[in-house]
């Protein structure tokens, strides 16, 4: 169960994360590569959204294994 | 409210300090010491930053010190009398009050004493008509606070720890414009560059007050 | 399904933030020339654009400095992003930092502002200098702004966890005050659950400042107005969530958590609006920094932040009621259990 949880979160950032791909293309220069791309720029937006995607999925992780309980007591 | 109580509590105040000498040297004593220690690590100090942040530092763990105990030393009887006796408004009026001219003083004695010990070089090219009174605004802001938080840590039956906790936060955006206040009072800069600071300071004392005199009645009741 | 539209509403604004955010293509800019420093007589500069297409029509270009414009000699494009421009540079300019700026009728007019350190300053260059077009380009795309560059899309995804933090934090004040009126033991549920809520947005928003920090200002942590206020509020409801844990009567620990939030609430709005005015900061709108409303020339940010704004905030209360619901199921499960 948490596993396919987790394959489908990858599935949605691999999904937010395609678009940056396709403008991030060819015609550039490699310093501005450099410059650009493998010095943070657009990786510092797909760390700050898989940042907020990672931060909710761990809350929410929290919040299941609270109900979790609950249903455990509950079934008592 | 009426400023008969009010008056008449602090009178009160006075009169059961006056009888706990041990109470007046163990806020001057610890004030003092920490001071002494801190000489004993850095000697005279120069730098102005570094002066003045030690001085904060100091004056607040000091504040901390001498409020934590405002409203522990009630024992549950007395507290019962005042409660029959006067409006929880008034009770917090006075104590604030009190709490605020105890501050000033101590403020000034730990101003003495670190310039004695520390050393007073980074005072003498400063305003000190700003710097003092800009010192004084501090330590009443601190007591202004801090005395709520007393009263809500005594009542969670927790002592200073718990001020200590719950006051930090709330008190570092005061002490970060006190720090600048004074900074900028030390490298002899007017009322207009400090005065903004200042009045900024008077105007959270203010807030501070009124929230107390709102939120106490609550806290009084059981 | 009644009464969830507006849970339906945030995951549709924050898929249409999601698309438009990282789907919209930087607006053209300059980014970049081969030398940084001209002198009177001729120079010859060569530049690269980002997002550009001066292959399709060669660019006009020109330097400014102080609202005088020389214009290129000659102009070879390379490619889309790259030309090289001969110039012939006057003595006399004003200032000693002079712009390129580059026109073609695809991408408008582009910029370097303060491309070149400038030598050979007077008085004597007067008026306007050559003509140039300035026609804009047309078409949807986010402003390209020095240092920011791509991360200007960060706007959408770490500012609106600030918004959400206040409104569940301003919920939290609501229902405590609520407690001091009513004694509810609920509504101090209400208040712990908000504030739970809020950690965890103030939280994201932490993380996701700090790796924009560190990708534009070089640094994770920087003493700022605002980062002081975020860290002040993280340790007030840490505070918050301590004093809670020494009271182990429920209506008395209802009652002092109740007085602590409304007190330290109350401060903290005043020290976030008064403080950042009276310090300067790194951040936009802030000690002399222009605010991102003055970037914003097509209103192309706006179009997506607003929505982001409003698609966080109601994703943040969703939150805050499933954390209330399961917070309720608990106690009443307690209850169940002391029977």
């Amino acid at each position: 169960m948490k596993q396919m949880i987790v394959k489908g979160l990858m599935a949605v950032s691999a999904w937010a994360a395609w678009p940056v791909s396709i403008f991030a293309q060819s015609e550039t220069p490699a310093w501005l590569q450099e410059r650009m791309f493998a010095s943070g720029k657009i990786n510092t937006v797909v760390m700050v959204v898989g940042g907020v995607l990672i931060g909710i999925a761990i809350w929410m992780f929290a919040l299941d294994r609270r109900i979790g309980k609950l249903e455990k007591r509950e079934r008592k | 409210m009426h400023t008969a109580e009010i008056t008449h509590l602090l009178r009160l105040e006075w009169q059961l300090d006056r009888r706990q000498k041990h109470v007046w040297g163990s806020m001057a004593l610890y004030v003092v010491s920490t001071i002494y220690v801190c000489y004993h690590g850095v000697r005279h100090l120069t730098d102005v930053p570094i002066w003045n942040a030690l001085f904060w530092i100091i004056l607040l763990f000091a504040a901390f010190n001498a409020l934590g105990r405002s409203f522990q030393r009630e024992d549950a009887g007395r507290q019962l009398y005042l409660y029959t006796l006067a409006s929880p408004r008034s009770v917090v009026l006075a104590r604030t009050a009190y709490n605020a001219l105890v501050m000033a003083a101590l403020s000034l004695l730990s101003l003495a004493a670190y310039a004695l010990f520390i050393g007073g070089t980074p005072m003498q090219a400063a305003r000190l008509d700003i710097f003092v009174p800009v010192v004084v605004v501090g330590g009443v802001g601190f007591a202004l606070v801090l005395t709520l938080l007393s009263a809500l840590a005594a009542r969670a039956g927790n002592g200073i720890g718990l001020m200590a906790i719950l006051g930090f936060p709330i008190v570092l955006p005061m002490l970060l414009s006190l720090m600048k206040a004074s900074k900028l009072a030390l490298d002899g800069m007017g009322w207009n560059v400090t005065g903004k600071y200042v009045l900024w300071l008077v105007l959270i004392d203010l807030i501070t007050v009124g929230l107390a005199w709102l939120l106490f009645p609550y806290l009084w009741r059981d | 399904m009644k009464g969830c539209w507006w849970k339906g509403l945030s995951v549709l604004l924050l898929l249409y933030v999601v698309f438009m955010g990282l789907h919209t293509p930087l607006g053209p800019a300059l980014v970049h020339t081969s030398i940084d420093r001209i002198a009177p007589g001729p120079v010859t500069v060569e530049a690269t654009g980002y997002n550009t297409h001066f292959a399709k029509e060669s660019p006009q270009v020109w330097i400014e400095n102080d609202g005088y414009r020389v214009c290129a000699t000659a102009v070879t494009v390379n490619s889309d992003v790259v030309f090289s421009a001969q110039f012939t540079v006057p003595a006399g300019f004003h200032s000693n930092l002079t712009s390129l700026w580059a026109w073609d009728s695809v991408d408008g007019p582009v910029v370097l502002r303060d491309a070149f350190f400038t030598e050979g300053l007077g008085k004597d260059l007067q008026g306007e200098g050559c003509a140039v077009g300035t026609a804009e380009r047309s078409g949807f795309s986010f402003p390209n702004r020095t240092i920011l560059n791509e991360t200007i899309r960060n706007l959408f995804f770490h500012v609106p966890m600030w918004f959400t933090m206040m409104v569940l934090m301003t919920i939290a004040f609501w229902q405590s005050l609520m407690v001091l009126r009513t004694g509810n033991l609920d509504k101090d549920q209400m208040a712990l659950s908000a504030v739970d809520v809020s950690l965890l947005f103030a939280v994201l928003g932490l993380i996701t400042g700090s790796i924009w920090a560190r990708a534009t200002w070089g640094d994770w942590w920087t003493s700022d107005p605002k980062l002081n206020g975020a860290a002040v509020s993280v340790l007030i409801y840490a505070a918050y969530l301590i004093l809670r844990g020494s009271v182990p009567d429920p209506h008395k620990r209802a009652r002092l958590a109740a007085i602590y939030n409304i007190f330290a609430y109350v401060l903290m709005m005043v020290f976030l609006m008064v403080l950042p005015r009276l310090t300067d900061s790194l951040h936009p709108g802030n000690g002399g920094n222009p605010a991102f409303s003055q970037y914003d020339l097509d209103s192309s940010l706006r179009a997506v932040f607003y929505p982001a704004v409003l698609g966080w905030i109601l994703l943040g209360v969703w939150a805050y009621t499933l954390h209330l619901r399961a917070a309720r199921l608990n106690s009443i499960a307690d209850e169940a259990n002391d029977r």
